[in-house]
């Protein structure tokens, strides 16, 4: 290793630790004194950039960071809660929708739904007995009449049908009882002329404001029913 | 969150001091120094996550604070000459001779050409090697070498040929 060569790294880092200068400086005296002259300046420049560090600096820069980190924190809170409420407010109007909006998109859906919800709880031979006269009471509510029974009515009551005020009347059947629903029309529930699952099966006779639904097994005659229906009620306006 | 807040107090124990000469070695100015030093210290907490490398700490910490220092000369405009910088600094607080040589030396340093002497300071006082300045300042890593030789080499002329006005200022 040359001196110009020596130098320039010794110049460029004193603590040079490569094999070639550490080997040049035990070879030469000379360039070993040069090497610690350069050592002693960079030491001088290391003291005279060794300014005295303010004492309460790092406690500063902890606070400082404390606070931030701390006003981060509330404006996360914040953040939570209004999301907190949003979800609140989302769950509320999901349940609204849930509860106040139908499951069952059609009547024949809905009824067949309703009458297996009620099976079991009227059985074919009753012996209680319900009069046309009362029946007509009930009738009224819907504007209507029955000009003669359709059969032995062994049930009729006001019920929700779908959230709406209807009347179910439950008629003596062949082998299980008939279910007869009155219905004010309305748009959330589309109108289904007849339906059927294993069990039953069903038809809607549309009047001015009502439906008519029929619900029974596939013993029965629904056609016969659909037309003591038609022929029996009356409507007053 | 307790480990970020760990993290961060045991960088600021440990590398405070450096940032703040360095900052003060950019600035001139103890309160300007202070100010970038915070201002580094913020914005590495906000980052914290992004550092990986514990060992990098430093120079990215120094990353940071070359930046922000870059900043305030957007934000206002200094129409100052680096050697008017370096002698409006702090003449009041010398009293020892070796605070006087000390402050000599800072004197010849910031005369140096900033591209000389941003290297040297990192090197000396930041302890980085070669490499870790060619990364930091973008140059490759013969650049850095030549210029630290040099900034030394004219460091020591400018010490060899001015002993007797050192004199004066002792007086």
């Amino acid at each position: 290793m040359d001196d110009l060569q020596f130098r320039r790294a010794i110049y460029a880092d004193p603590n040079n630790q490569d094999a070639d200068t550490i080997a040049a400086q035990q070879q030469d005296p000379s360039k070993k004194q040069f090497a610690k002259e350069i050592c002693q300046l960079d030491e001088r420049i290391r003291q005279a950039l060794h300014v005295p560090v303010p004492d309460d600096l790092c406690n500063k820069l902890i606070l400082r960071q404390t606070l931030a980190s701390h006003q981060v924190h509330k404006r996360r809170t914040r953040v939570h809660l209004a999301l907190a409420a949003s979800v609140a407010i989302v769950g509320g109007l999901m349940l609204n929708f849930m509860q106040f909006s139908s499951a069952y998109s059609n009547l024949g859906d809905y009824a067949l739904a309703h009458v297996y919800h009620e099976q079991g709880s009227i059985t074919n031979n009753a012996s209680n007995q319900v009069t046309l006269a009362s029946l007509n009471k009930k009738m009224a509510a819907f504007d209507g009449n029955f000009s003669q029974s359709l059969g032995k009515l062994l049930f009729a009551d006001y019920c929700r049908f779908d959230g709406m005020k209807s009347l179910h009347l439950v008629y003596q059947g062949r082998t299980s009882p008939v279910t007869v629903f009155v219905v004010p029309k309305n748009d959330q529930l589309s109108f289904t002329n007849s339906f059927n699952d294993k069990q039953f099966f069903g038809s809607s006779i549309e009047f001015n404001n009502s439906n008519i639904i029929v619900v029974a097994d596939k013993n029965e005659s629904l056609g016969q029913w659909q037309q003591n229906i038609s022929e029996t009620v009356s409507w007053s306006i | 969150m307790m480990t970020k807040q760990v993290r961060y107090e045991a960088l600021v124990k440990a590398l405070h001091g450096d940032l703040y000469r360095y900052a003060y070695w950019l600035t001139h100015e103890k309160q300007v120094a202070e100010d970038l030093v915070q201002e580094t210290f913020l914005r590495a907490w906000r980052a914290l996550d992004s550092l990986k490398d514990e060992k990098a700490a430093k120079s990215w910490l120094i990353t940071i604070l070359r930046r922000e220092n870059a900043r305030r000369f957007e934000r206002k405009r200094f129409d100052m000459s680096e050697y008017e910088e370096a002698t409006i600094t702090d003449t009041k607080s010398v009293t020892t001779e070796q605070e006087l040589e000390n402050h000599w030396l800072r004197d010849k340093i910031s005369q140096l050409p900033p591209e000389y002497s941003e290297p040297l300071v990192l090197q000396v006082l930041g302890g980085f090697s070669g490499e870790d300045i060619a990364t930091m300042l973008d140059l490759n890593k013969n650049t850095v070498m030549t210029r630290l030789f040099r900034a030394r080499n004219q460091l020591k002329e400018a010490l060899e040929a001015e002993p007797v006005k050192r004199g004066i200022y002792n007086g």
